[in-house]
């Protein structure tokens, strides 16, 4: 089995954030449900800001 | 309108990847090992390594040859073939829709209106009225082209069909006749590079060479004396670091979606292997489902970040206008 230490760190950094982004997303519409559709869109895009790291560490770490 | 527009986009897009770069190097790699050597040598790490990282080619091209892997023009790869199929559809779907359209749609018309009218909306909301106008044919096109050409990636039958090395059984098919278009790195860099340069055009048409200067590096307005000149100084170091982060965003966008497909079709497929001989598409169901949440959910993603981008260069335009 092989593996790389900084394909691990930044698939760690990344879940975290994503999870911190859905968090506060659920929360913020949660309390105010009309906001719904552009938390929605504001929390794909720092979602997927947050999963970009890992992908570049994964394909131009190594 | 719309609809020649999203034919022409297609057929621009399904004529980029030709020159097939990645496929070509790992042929040359392949190509230097000694052959002979090196399939024994693989064999048994082969059963377990899934999808390989670059697409096969099927047809090497005018002048090409496959036993050196020389790569011609005009070659074809298997991701090209499901993307040809794909873009296809579209157009087919597109046609048949709007062939003999009704004041009041029923149907297709009614599904095609429908989809197209939601994007409408779900732009205009990113990217102002006025923008959306001239915009809209790109970032509806790569949704929707991303869209089913991830769903159409995950039909059976995709990497399962194709041929097997001479001398192993069928349980591994090196040359799989079909693959997910978005799990070819060509394809997904063709369309970064096709939304660079339209942001470009767009940021330029929209504010002008001086207002893009002005854009990244903010110069004007900063009072004047030791203070202003500190500002000047700093504002230009944040242009430095506004032009990197231009410069990775079409890296980020290639290989976000590359690497969620290719991801999703290697797990799917160590999962199967997990499940054993029988109970293998069992363990593999919740994972489809999450890989079809998650085709839509990467299509969803590059078409906003791309329309956010264009609106965060081009929306200071748009207020002046309304002012």
């Amino acid at each position: 089995m092989t593996g790389s230490i900084q394909v691990g760190l930044a698939a760690l950094g990344s879940a975290i954030g994503v999870g911190l982004v859905g968090a506060k997303a659920a929360e913020a519409t949660g309390r105010n449900p009309g906001a719904a559709g552009p938390i929605r869109t504001q929390a794909i895009i720092f979602a997927a800001l947050a999963e970009g790291i890992v992908f570049i560490a994964l394909f131009l770490g190594n | 309108m719309i609809f020649h527009r999203l034919l022409l986009v297609i057929t621009l897009i399904a004529a980029l990847p030709f020159p097939a770069l990645f496929g070509a190097e790992e042929e040359e790699a392949a190509k230097s090992a000694p052959a002979g050597e090196s399939h024994h040598g693989d064999d048994h790490k082969e059963k377990h390594h899934g999808l390989p990282k670059t697409a096969p080619v099927l047809y090497h091209g005018i002048g090409g040859d496959a036993e050196t892997g020389k790569i011609g023009p005009l070659a074809i790869t298997n991701s090209m073939v499901v993307m040809f199929v794909v873009a296809v559809g579209i157009i087919v779907v597109a046609q048949l829709a709007t062939r003999n359209a009704q004041l009041i749609p029923a149907g297709l018309q009614n599904f095609v209106e429908w989809l197209v009218e939601s994007l409408y909306g779900f732009f205009e909301d990113v990217l102002g009225t006025h923008m959306v106008k001239k915009t809209f044919w790109f970032f509806a096109t790569i949704f929707i082209f991303i869209l089913f050409s991830n769903w159409f990636g995950l039909l059976p039958g995709l990497g399962t069909i194709g041929w097997a090395e001479p001398g192993h059984h069928n349980e591994h098919i090196s040359n799989p006749l079909l693959r997910g278009v978005n799990a070819d790195l060509n394809m997904t860099l063709a369309m970064a590079a096709i939304f660079m340069v339209l942001w470009l055009f767009w940021s330029l048409q929209a504010v002008g060479p001086g207002g893009f200067l002005g854009h990244l590096f903010d110069v004007k307005g900063h009072g004047s004396g030791f203070f202003g000149v500190f500002l000047v100084v700093v504002f230009i170091c944040v242009g430095v670091i506004e032009i990197v982060s231009i410069g990775v965003r079409p890296v980020a966008l290639t290989f976000r979606l590359y690497g969620n497909v290719f991801a999703g079709e290697n797990m799917l497929e160590s999962v199967m292997m997990m499940g054993g001989p029988y109970f293998g598409w069992l363990a593999v169901l919740p994972f489809y489902l999450l890989e079809v949440l998650v085709g839509l959910v990467q299509a969803l993603v590059f078409a906003l970040l791309t329309s956010v981008f264009t609106a965060l260069m081009c929306e200071h335009h748009g207020e002046e206008h309304s002012q």
